[in-house]
């Protein structure tokens, strides 16, 4: 054992060959192109054409890999920051706690930050998710940024990876409510907000404090291909507005959750999560439409 | 000695952190001074609450702190206590619909349980300033509107109160060597060091969740707890993590979460209004969209700290889970009438659900669950005068 250490310690010493350069990947969030605010209102959102304002704008992305000259694919190694960042996972945040995202937090994160060996890259991949490893253990526990509440999903169901809150506001400034705009007789109102948490569903566990032991049925991350990218020039764009396109932001199915949660009971996903790249149901997957670059 | 303090020789080379059940049980007669480090009553699995800069916990200054709680001596009245509105078998809340105060004094909203208080990361229903328990604690004792302690314009004659205490005459040296006498600072330091001790995780819930002890938790409690973490009711969307809030601050987490709601409680004349006195953050925002929003209530302990919402104004359990299924509370008529599901402000999470009396039962059983009998009954948080003594025996407590 202790050889195995002195070995160990001896090939850490000695290093790669290659040294290592910084790499900061920069994102940006946007609605239909035009820059996200807490404090801005975004016109023509989903199939109603909605005025909308935001509640929360956050995501985990992970697994990130530069693509070297010759094709293979180099892991981005993350500062272990204590905060944003932990293994291959970050948490992004574009939200203030400004304006509309009234339970938002002031801290925002809008980059990746880590290293890569010295070397010529173009391509960027990363999934948007919580990679299973790490997706259902106990966030009561969890280090940074795994242990924010506002991320936290169903206990051991894991974390939202997609948390994109719109609160429809209408033309004249008033409340749908007062509007009437609801088909929903049990409860008499139009929704609130329009929630958009893309996570992992129909994960089999005993209890819903106990963590599965198999992926999930729909483990809902999002495999990402950014071919173009160029480390230094270009920025990968968040941009919720085509996904949402084919959803009334309206309209809520009556006991279902608000908006679209994952959850395979609700229509309300069924034009939303093909969008993302993912299967929902008997709607099969069509290509990413959250993330691209420029 | 508190059994808080008592302290083994490994506590020197274990850190602070040692599971409750590992801490050796002797007692050191002579203590060297590395034992005055603190040791937090927890397991090892939760972080610390974060401590502001300038205090360091010592078990001195959390015997201090608790002597200060349970002192009817800090009130105009000499009758009012902070134990007087939060009472430990009650999980430190007092079981009325609001507290009451100095004179009588009828206060405005329901006491909050104490119950890991130390991890909020603001204080009292809806204040979004008071971030720190020493601040907060200057509310209860100086406020006038309402008086609690009533101790405004008094602070002299308390600090000389206290200083002819043979008691306090060693704690607050012992507590302050740089600082020994009892004033503003040293008070509240010892108030806020005592209240982070208040750490509740040993209900059969986290027996089961925690320690394997499947057999914890009934089996109603177990239906409950599916339904509780199941999207249909979304009680988990605001009621989440270790303490059960969205609101928490740990010795491990980046920042502060702070989230406050409005749950449909009211809507007085349809305007959205809540009852003047009580209208949540918009009282110190004037943002017309913070009507109503009142920071979310751990659910720690919450079987034993009824009545609910900030002014107490449900009665039971069962009335709170009927209150959220019914998407906000309808009052018919009176001069708070109004449909509270269609108050323009309700938080957009609060939809309403259908649920049968079974599932409420079951729901019940599980926020049941949740409650910490230790909590209730350890000694490190008992009152630590004797009877008679000066400081309790003209004290009123809720539970006589």
């Amino acid at each position: 054992m202790k050889r195995f250490l002195l070995a160990a310690t001896a090939a850490l010493v000695a290093g790669p060959a290659l040294a290592d350069m910084t790499v900061e990947i920069p994102f940006t969030a946007e609605i239909a192109g035009a820059p996200f605010a807490c404090t801005e209102s975004y016109a023509g959102l989903g199939s109603a054409e909605t005025e909308v304002q935001f509640l929360d704008f956050r995501l985990f992305v992970s697994s990130a890999n530069l693509i070297a000259a010759d094709g293979t694919r180099v892991p981005v190694a993350l500062d272990q920051d204590g905060a944003w960042q932990i293994e291959n996972i970050a948490l992004l945040d574009f939200e203030d706690g400004t304006g509309s995202c009234a339970n938002g937090t002031p801290q925002v994160n809008t980059t990746l930050r880590g290293t890569v060996p010295e070397g010529d890259y173009r391509g960027l991949e990363f999934e948007v998710g919580v990679p299973f490893d790490w997706n259902h253990g106990d966030p009561t526990t969890a280090p940074a940024p795994l242990n924010l509440t506002a991320m936290f999903w169903n206990w051991r169901g894991g974390y939202k990876f997609v948390k994109i809150e719109f609160s429809p506001t209408m033309p004249s400034g008033m409340s749908m409510a007062a509007e009437g705009h609801s088909e929903d007789a049990t409860h008499g109102q139009g929704p609130r907000g329009w929630m958009l948490h893309l996570g992992s569903t129909q994960c089999a566990a005993p209890e819903a404090t106990t963590p599965p032991s198999e992926a999930c049925a729909n483990p809902n991350r999002i495999a990402v291909a950014l071919p173009d990218f160029m480390p230094g020039e270009s920025t990968v764009v968040i941009d919720p507005a085509v996904v949402v396109a084919g959803a009334d932001l309206t309209q809520n199915t009556p006991e279902t959750s608000p908006g679209c949660m994952s959850f395979n009971n609700d229509p309300d996903c069924n034009t939303v999560l093909p969008r993302l790249g993912l299967a929902f149901n008997a709607f099969p997957a069509e290509e990413q439409m959250l993330v691209s670059m420029r | 000695m508190a059994p808080l303090l008592i302290l083994g020789a490994s506590a020197v080379l274990a850190a602070v952190f040692l599971p409750r059940d590992e801490v050796p049980a002797e007692t050191v007669a002579a203590r060297p001074a590395i034992l005055d480090a603190f040791r937090w009553p927890m397991p090892a699995w939760m972080p610390p609450p974060p401590v502001p800069d300038d205090i360091t916990v010592t078990p001195d200054l959390v015997d201090l702190g608790r002597h200060l709680f349970y002192d009817a001596r800090l009130s105009v009245d000499g009758q009012t206590a902070c134990a007087s509105c939060h009472q430990q078998e009650l999980a430190f809340s007092d079981g009325r619909p609001v507290g009451v105060g100095a004179h009588g004094t009828i206060g405005h909203r329901n006491s909050p349980s104490l119950t890991n208080v130390g991890y909020m990361p603001t204080l009292t229903w809806a204040n979004p300033h008071f971030t720190t328990l020493e601040f907060q604690a200057l509310v209860p004792m100086f406020g006038t509107e309402p008086v609690e302690m009533g101790l405004a314009g008094q602070e002299e004659a308390l600090f000389a109160r206290l200083a002819a205490d043979p008691y306090y005459a060693e704690a607050f040296p012992a507590a302050f060597p740089e600082r020994p006498a009892p004033d503003l600072y040293t008070i509240t330091r010892a108030l806020g060091a005592f209240q982070r001790t208040l750490i509740s995780l040993n209900s059969p819930y986290d027996r089961a969740t925690y320690y394997g002890e499947a057999d914890a938790m009934s089996d109603a409690a177990r239906r409950g707890q599916a339904l509780f973490f199941d999207h249909r009711l979304e009680c988990y969307h605001c009621h989440t993590g270790a303490l059960f809030s969205d609101n928490l601050q740990t010795a491990r987490t980046p920042f502060p979460e702070n989230a406050f709601h409005n749950t449909g409680l009211y809507n007085i004349g349809g305007t959205g209004a809540y009852p003047a006195g009580g209208l949540g953050l918009y009282e110190f925002t004037g943002v017309a969209s913070d009507m109503g929003r009142f920071r979310t209530p751990s659910l720690r302990n919450v079987a034993v700290t009824a009545p609910y919402m900030h002014d107490g104004s449900i009665a039971t359990l069962e009335e709170v889970i009927r209150h959220y299924a019914a998407g906000g509370r309808t009052i018919p008529d009176g001069p708070h009438a109004g449909a509270g599901h269609e108050n323009p402000y309700r938080d957009s999470l609060i939809t309403g659900f259908e649920i049968s009396d079974a599932e409420i039962a079951d729901l019940t059983a599980f926020l049941e669950s949740l409650t910490d009998q230790d909590f209730l009954t350890d000694p490190a948080f008992a009152d630590p005068w004797p009877d008679g003594h000066p400081a309790n025996a003209n004290r009123v407590m809720p539970l006589n």
